[in-house]
């Protein structure tokens, strides 16, 4: 679904936290069932199964001119099958507290399943029948348009989504699939599809190809994966992730405005588009010096100074972001009151310009890798932890043994890696600014268009 | 203090052999502590020398401990003119003392920026808690902080002009958000005695104005041992940390004075209070609060399954009767869990072309037929199962157990972390009726719309 792509990406970024050494590799269960490439891996919670995965069905699908498609077939898929209707699926899931949801994103349709032990054999059965056997009723379709547009309606009253949406346009060309559409498009592309449109996008793109998914928990990996292999039998189909070209390098800087009416603080975005896949060498110095600059946690040189010594903001943090499937973009966000914007933007420029200029320094690097070893322990504490490490990770294109590996990756990044890749990739004169909000005296943006 | 980068390993955090259900530690004799008693796997241990209580819960699922603080301050315990302050004080607590803080290069914020590890603190209505989870090699040196900043804490003017800004800014950024301006709003209107009257963040001007000393009066009546409970979670040897508890926290006294108690009360309310906030926004909400009981009432547990019946998900009646017939794009319904009586709360959003009054009137129709005809021994089911996975869930991992833990002391008994579990296991269908009757009382409630302004929104 469009609206939550941003909140997946960012997920993504906190998860993929790296720094610890582990034993993924060696006490994983990984297969191809049917073309399906499974992981199972026994933890030590008790009788709680994380499921998660992904297929290559997400908005980079949706042809121009029907933007939406990929996010209405993904949102069909709960709204019953050809076995039995949508509330008793929901009553079969609720009955045990099972619970199972899918959502699109730019990238892949996501999948997120959680269950008791012993119910893991009902919950993958579900996820099958849903995936492979949507009912695409007409009554339910003309349902979903009617909330898909109430939903894109409500996004657009939040300053953040409206800077990171706005800064997506700014920075990625027509074409790039980080580049979001906008609401006007959105709700009048909605409005002329077809649920024979949803059916033939179901039949081209869903299938075992390309799919991933990932069971973590109180499971037995053996177990899990004939779960599979029993609810996923002869199903065909689906396709890998499309071959995608980079953006385009900014020219110029660009200054955005987006004025709301009644909004008390003011979202904030200054990036650029990066070029870089994940899988490029730069980018995990690219990301480790982001995190020294403004990554989660308040000593990062934006929170210490922006936030901490001026007080001119509740939160301004820096990522890397979108670049699973195709080169992705960095950026900055913050918010801050509209009396205290300009300051607030001029003392988050003057910290990037000198994080650029000089770079980071040694103590920085040394503290950050033993944060980051940390955060990583502490992020695959849980089910959920692991289980969406684990698939970022793969989807990154990474083998298992990345997870292991991935501390003494980030150990191993010099001063001068980072310093370098910061220059090499980014410009602070030619990054983007969006800001949303109630800003100076002017008049509100119109609403999107019906 | 240890601050090895390579020691760090996973796995421990895999099984790969037969996991047995964990079982309670035998107590643990420490000279200082009093053991106290010992529910489900928590032990609950008291500091003698002053008042401390020290709830300990070894799980070893991974090599990670969550250290918790919580004491028992919120903002039910302000008055007007100090509205946010329990929360303002919160940020305070971060500016360091005279043996942690930035300049020397060891404040909490550093410590844990340099060992890595969640590290953060909340407020809430009836409680403030301040916490890490970290490595387990790396505990100490946090819980050192964490006691000196119960009672050395700098507390400067020139930390509170410039946090003062940060967390109005916190506040502006809820106040983006039409549901969160509504909600103050039906509180303001539904409590008007009791201190839930305002919300934890406070009135504006009451942020931008309390005086440092009210602050430093705040600290110094509600930062001390015997307000406190430390909590720990995950993976330690319990003589330990009791250990490394009683040499942090036991060079600190008992309060010089009885820790204040509120007495206030909420007056019955005798009649229906409507609210309404018009301003710019895209989607119509209603929201609907019911006076409802305290965390601890024998009744909570009814009203909590009535809520998964009402709202939460496909199966339940809000989404059949509204979501499903396209009024809303969603509605759900949730009984507060706190130390005093609070609110049975009931919010929808409207979906395109929907008016308030349509979705109010199918809310209260649908509240007036579960009070009529009551729900079915299927709908408890459902709500049951649910509940009861979701106390699995909520135990994957030391935090989110110590965060619900957190819960159940600020209502004001650690223990219903385990005996509303089990008080909700016995809910009957008969009960959720009753319940239904109780409380859902038309002259008992507080309507509030949110309008939106922009031209013809509520016609798109």
């Amino acid at each position: 679904m469009r609206f939550i792509a941003a909140f997946a990406a960012c997920a993504a970024v906190l998860l993929a936290a790296p720094g610890a050494r582990a034993s993924v590799a060696k006490y994983a269960v990984r297969a191809d069932i049917d073309g399906i490439d499974v992981v199972a891996l026994r933890t030590g919670v008790q009788d709680v199964v994380t499921l998660v995965g992904s297929l290559p069905a997400g908005d980079d699908r949706s042809p121009p001119g029907n933007v939406m498609l990929a996010t209405l077939t993904g949102a069909m898929l709960d709204k019953g099958t050809t076995v039995q209707d949508k509330f008793a699926i929901a009553e079969k899931l609720g009955n045990v507290g099972a619970r199972l949801s899918f959502s699109v994103d730019t990238n892949t349709l996501m999948i997120s399943g959680r269950c008791l032990r012993k119910d893991l054999p009902l919950l993958v059965g579900l996820m099958a029948e849903q995936l492979r056997t949507p009912a695409f009723s007409e009554q339910e379709f003309k349902k979903l348009q009617v909330q898909l547009q109430g939903a894109v309606r409500q996004q657009q009253e939040d300053p953040g989504f409206r800077a990171g949406d706005a800064f997506s346009r700014a920075v990625f060309p027509v074409g790039h699939p980080n580049r979001q559409p906008t609401a006007e498009q959105m709700l009048a592309d909605m409005s002329k599809t077809t649920i024979a449109e949803v059916r033939q996008f179901h039949q081209q793109y869903y299938g075992p190809s390309g799919m991933r998914l990932v069971i973590v928990g109180d499971v037995d990996p053996t177990a899990a994966q004939a779960e599979v292999r029993k609810a996923f039998s002869g199903w065909t189909g689906g396709s890998l992730p499309p071959a995608l070209t980079p953006a385009k390098a900014a020219a110029s800087a660009q200054i955005e405005t987006i004025v709301m009416a009644d909004k008390t603080s003011v979202a904030v975005v200054i990036g650029q588009a990066t070029q870089l896949k994940y899988s490029d060498p730069d980018t995990l110095p690219l990301r480790l010096g982001t995190r020294i600059f403004g990554g989660d946690g308040f000593t990062t040189r934006l929170m210490a100074n922006v936030r901490d010594k001026e007080g001119l903001t509740y939160g301004v943090y820096a990522y890397v972001s979108g670049d699973t499937f195709t080169d992705g973009d960095w950026r900055i966000q913050g918010d801050f009151a509209p009396a205290l914007l300009d300051k607030g933007i001029a003392s988050t420029r003057r910290q990037l310009e000198a994080w650029h200029a000089d770079g980071i320094t040694d103590a920085e690097l040394k503290r950050e890798k033993t944060q980051f070893a940390g955060n990583y322990q502490v992020g695959l504490a849980t089910s959920g932890g692991m289980a969406g490490t684990i698939l970022v990770m793969l989807n990154r294109g990474m083998p298992l043994e990345f997870v292991d590996e991935y501390p003494a990756r980030v150990k191993a990044i010099t001063r001068d890696q980072v310093n370098s890749a910061i220059r090499k990739h980014l410009d602070p004169a030619k990054m983007t600014l969006v800001k949303a909000g109630t800003i100076g005296g002017a008049e509100a943006d119109p609403p999107a268009a019906n | 203090m240890k601050r090895a980068i390579a020691a760090i390993s996973l796995v421990a955090a895999l099984a790969t052999g037969p996991v047995l259900a964990q079982a309670a530690d035998a107590p643990v004799s420490v000279p200082g502590f009093n053991y106290v008693r010992t529910v489900g796997t928590i032990s609950e241990y008291t500091l003698e020398s002053n008042g401390l209580t020290v709830l300990l819960m070894p799980e070893r699922s991974a090599p990670v401990v969550t250290f918790m603080v919580t004491y028992l301050v919120g903002s039910r315990n302000e008055v007007t003119g100090t509205t946010g302050a329990t929360h303002l004080l919160e940020h305070l607590m971060f500016k360091g003392s005279d043996a942690f803080n930035d300049v020397k290069g060891n404040s909490v914020k550093q410590y844990l920026a340099t060992v890595g590890g969640n590290l953060n603190a909340t407020t809430s209505l009836d409680r403030t808690n301040y916490f890490a989870m970290v490595g387990k090699e790396f505990l100490e040196g946090y819980v050192a902080i964490e006691a000196d900043r119960m009672r050395n804490l700098w507390l400067r003017e020139e930390d509170r002009q410039l946090e003062m800004t940060v967390v109005r800014n916190e506040f502006e950024q809820g106040e983006n958000d039409p549901q969160q301006a509504l909600d103050v709003e039906i509180n303001a209107a539904a409590i008007i005695a009791h201190p839930y009257h305002h919300s934890t963040i406070g009135w504006r001007s009451d942020i931008e104005n309390v005086p440092i000393e009210k602050l430093r009066a705040f600290y110094d009546t509600y930062y001390w041992p015997n307000n406190a409970t430390v909590s720990v979670i995950g993976d330690f040897e319990p003589a330990a940390v009791l250990g490394l508890i009683k040499k942090y926290y036991g060079t600190f006294t008992r309060s010089p004075r009885p820790i204040p108690q509120v007495y206030t009360t909420e007056p019955e309310q005798q009649g229906e209070r409507r609210v309404t906030v018009r301003r710019a926004g895209e989607t119509g909400i209603v929201g609907i609060a019911y006076k409802s009981v305290a965390g601890r009432d024998a009744d909570y547990p009814a009203l909590s399954v009535l809520g998964t019946i009402l709202g939460s998900g496909k199966t339940s009646r809000f989404y059949k009767a509204l979501t499903d017939a396209n009024l809303t794009l969603g509605a759900f319904a949730q009984a507060g869990f706190f130390h005093d009586p609070q609110l049975f709360q009931i919010y929808a959003f409207l979906a395109p072309g929907a008016d308030h009054a349509q979705v109010e009137k199918v809310l209260r129709e649908e509240i007036e037929r579960v009070k009529k005809d009551g729900v079915t021994d299927a709908e408890v089911a459902t709500a049951l199962g649910k509940y009861k996975a979701s106390i699995a869930y909520g135990r994957d991992g030391s935090f989110a157990i110590a965060s619900n833990l957190n819960e159940s002391i600020a209502a004001g008994d650690w223990t219903l972390y385990y005996t509303v579990d089990d008080a909700t296991a016995k809910v009957t269908a008969a009960d959720v009726k009753r319940v239904a009757n109780k409380y859902l009382d038309v002259n008992k409630s507080t309507t509030g719309w949110f309008i939106p302004t922009t031209p013809d929104a509520a016609a798109k």
